[in-house]
């Protein structure tokens, strides 16, 4: 049996490491990934925690839920990046200030 | 005479005789043209009217005609019309002066510009006075006294551009408010105490004055009772109202300076109407008046006349002589309302009106003939100055005529009107001292003495005037021949003739020289006058030493054999600054108003104005405060909050750079520091 700390360390890690890419990466893409890897680092948290309910298994279904919403998420946020490339011609977001106040 | 109009119709003429002049009036001031032509028509309607009044009514019965006007609560005035012996007598009087003036006005002011202004207000001046004649009620009868003093006014003032005759009308009409005021006093006590004012109810036979009496201090009347002092004061208020428009002491400065109008209408003022409606009125209330005023009155009236008189000694403007000669003459009028003979005083009225007005209307052709000869001569002398006159009685003869008639007839000689109104007042005035003894032996004594005054002032004109040298040749450089000094024209001769046929007794009296048989005296006195010593003496040496006199002005003025040197005295000079009543009156009432006047304006402006000046560069000083305190606490507060505001939103504006990390920095640094705050809490 893997002790729940072990979970939640890699949990923290992979987020922590989505956390990293999302600062610092200079292409879109790659922050997308950065947060993918956040979700899945909370899944990764739900899932684990989920063992202290046996009987209805809400972490497993909530797992399933928001995978099942981060892939929209990504479909929404890729083509976010698509239009953003055919009006500016970059995926940069350094590059980009159109959200500026 | 048989009766052939009823009182309705006589009720009719009346109010003919009254309406005439004042549409003459309005008239005159539309159709300038004709203006004179209108108002010798009106008068002459007003003066056919009046003899018609006069037949029917004297000496048979009363008309009275009145309508209802005002009524409040208890008070009733009516409007309306009373004619006893004495309004309609008064009536004959004034229109016939009045229509001789105006004849002889169409001569005088033939080159007056504003002639058809001069009708006018002559016009107006005559209605007014005939109402005042006519009222039957003390507030119809003030209403018209007061338009008789603003047409006064006007006429007074007819020469608008003189400085002088604007300082004298406005002199007339303030000296006329003052005794006004006592009028009008006198009007409200007796509405007050006989609830009406209606002339014939109180005064007329059976009156209320008569049903009244005063019993232990109390004025008790059937109406109302009050302290017996107010029938002096209701006494005392009339007699001023007389004595500012009759001119007598203290308020007669005003007649002289009213002498810079034209001569016509000073003789107009002088005979029948303004000086006479002051008499009239006295005669009119006579019974109202206790001892207390007839004694004040008749002492006013002998200091006045006796004033005058010695005034008259010396003036040298031939007007002024006349105008004092009036005032002295109004004194033996109301002299004798004082010694409660009401008939000499209405005799008086009437003759003296006649020789007054033709005094006055020959000293006018006098002047008026100067007057050319300075316009052609181009030298300036004073038409009016008797040393410039002189001799004019060979050139003029008929002025000289007349006005040596006019001039016997105030003097009294025999064959004379004045003899017999004049000696009317003496005798009275002697029979009322031998009543009264004592210390009223004075006013026969002063009044013989007056008498005597007259009869030398007015030869003293005569004979400085139609007698001795013209001395105007030496004025102007040329002869007498040259001057074409000569009667005047028609226009004035007639009316001075018919005057002067007034001027003699037999009109009066059946016989010219007993005063009993005189029918306007008797008209008045009901009773019998006793025939007593002073009927005989008085006349008598009153008149020996009016010859003396005359003698010796004939001596002093015109043959010039004495000559007297007294005008260093200081009587001569008390006379010529005429008792120094215009400079006490200038000194003391007049300084004394204007330093209360400038007191008050230093008081306004520095005081009063001072304190609103303070109170507005205090609220000023609060506001200054107040504005410094808006703008800078109130409005920095709010400007303050704003800028704040405006900084924090640049600040926070900061934040957002629209890159897409920097938004997530910021989310991860506001989630870690809540998260921290959460913890650490």
């Amino acid at each position: 049996m893997i002790p729940l700390q072990h979970f939640l360390f890699i949990s923290a890690a992979l987020f922590s490491l989505g956390l990293f890419a999302i600062i610092t990466r200079k292409n879109a893409i790659q922050i997308l990934m950065g947060i993918e890897l956040m979700i899945n680092a909370s899944i990764l948290n739900i899932v684990a925690f989920g063992k202290y309910d046996k009987i209805d298994n809400t972490g497993q279904v909530f797992g399933l839920f928001i995978i099942v919403l981060a892939a929209a998420a990504v479909a929404v946020a890729l083509v976010i990046i698509m239009n953003l490339y055919k009006r500016v011609k970059t995926i940069d977001p350094n590059q980009t200030n159109l959200l500026k106040g | 005479m048989e009766q052939f109009l009823n009182p309705y119709q006589l009720f009719l003429i009346a109010i003919l005789a009254i309406t005439a002049p004042f549409l003459a009036f309005i008239l005159s001031l539309i159709f300038k043209k004709i203006a004179a032509a209108l108002g010798i028509l009106s008068i002459s309607i007003s003066l056919i009217s009046s003899v018609i009044l006069f037949l029917h009514l004297w000496k048979k019965q009363t008309l009275h005609y009145s309508f209802q006007w005002i009524h409040i609560g208890n008070v009733k005035i009516d409007v309306g019309i009373l004619l006893n012996d004495l309004s309609v007598i008064m009536l004959v009087l004034i229109s016939l002066i009045a229509l001789l003036v105006h004849i002889y006005s169409v001569e005088y002011m033939r080159k007056e510009i504003l002639k058809y202004r001069y009708f006018a207000y002559l016009s107006l001046f005559c209605f007014a006075m005939m109402c005042v004649v006519m009222a039957d009620n003390f507030f119809i009868l003030y209403a018209f006294w007061e338009l008789v003093g603003f047409s006064s006014y006007l006429l007074i003032g007819f020469w608008f551009t003189k400085e002088k005759a604007v300082q004298a009308n406005k002199k007339a009409m303030i000296m006329n408010r003052i005794g006004d005021i006592g009028f009008l006093i006198g009007i409200m006590i007796m509405l007050s105490q006989f609830h009406t004012l209606d002339i014939d109810a109180l005064f007329g036979s059976g009156s209320l004055i008569d049903s009244s009496f005063v019993q232990n201090g109390l004025w008790v009347t059937p109406f109302s009772t009050m302290p017996g002092y107010w029938l002096s004061i209701a006494g005392f208020c009339f007699f001023a109202g007389a004595i500012a428009k009759s001119a007598q002491f203290p308020l007669h400065t005003w007649l002289p300076d009213a002498m810079e109008g034209p001569t016509a209408v000073s003789s107009l003022i002088h005979a029948a109407t303004m000086v006479a409606a002051g008499v009239f009125l006295l005669l009119r209330i006579a019974p109202l008046f206790n001892d207390v005023v007839l004694v004040s009155m008749a002492s006013i009236g002998l200091f006045t006349a006796f004033m005058a008189a010695s005034i008259a000694l010396t003036q040298n403007d031939i007007k002024k002589v006349l105008a004092f000669s009036t005032i002295s003459q109004l004194g033996f009028m109301v002299l004798a309302v004082g010694v409660q003979d009401n008939a000499a005083a209405v005799f008086h009225l009437i003759t003296h009106a006649f020789f007054k007005c033709l005094l006055f209307l020959g000293a006018g052709i006098v002047i008026h003939q100067l007057h050319h000869i300075k316009e052609k001569s181009n030298v300036d002398f004073d038409e009016q100055n008797m040393d410039n006159m002189g001799g004019l009685r060979k050139l003029m003869p008929i002025t000289g005529i007349v006005f040596f008639i006019a001039a016997m007839a105030l003097s009294g000689l025999p064959f004379t009107s004045g003899y017999l109104s004049k000696d009317a007042i003496l005798v009275s005035v002697f029979e009322w001292a031998d009543l009264r003894g004592g210390i009223f032996w004075l006013f026969p004594f002063v009044v013989s003495i007056t008498s005597w005054l007259t009869t030398f002032y007015i030869f003293r004109v005569v004979y400085k005037v139609f007698f001795g040298k013209l001395r105007l040749e030496k004025v102007i450089a040329k002869t007498k021949e040259q001057m074409h000094i000569h009667d005047p024209n028609y226009w004035m001769t007639v009316p001075v003739i018919i005057l002067a046929v007034f001027c003699f007794g037999v009109f009066f009296a059946y016989n010219p020289l007993n005063l009993d048989s005189s029918w306007v005296y008797h008209g008045f006195n009901l009773q019998q006058h006793n025939e007593g010593i002073y009927h005989l003496m008085v006349p008598l040496y009153i008149n020996v030493m009016s010859l003396a006199l005359i003698f010796l002005a004939h001596l002093i003025y015109a043959k010039k054999k004495i000559s007297i040197n007294f005008e260093q005295t200081w009587y001569y000079k008390l006379s010529y600054n005429q008792w120094y009543f215009n400079a006490f009156y200038d000194v003391f009432l007049m300084k004394m108003v204007l330093f209360k006047a400038q007191t008050f304006y230093w008081f306004d402006r520095n005081i009063i104005d001072g304190a609103v000046n303070f109170s507005g560069i205090f609220i000023l000083r609060i506001s200054k405060t107040a504005d410094w305190f808006d703008r800078n606490i109130i409005d920095g507060l709010v400007n303050g909050s704003a800028w704040l505001v405006s900084r924090l939103g640049l600040w926070l504006r900061g934040m957002l750079s629209g890159k897409l990390q920097h938004y997530f920095i910021w989310m991860l640094i506001l989630f870690l520091s809540f998260m921290i705050f959460k913890i650490v809490i």
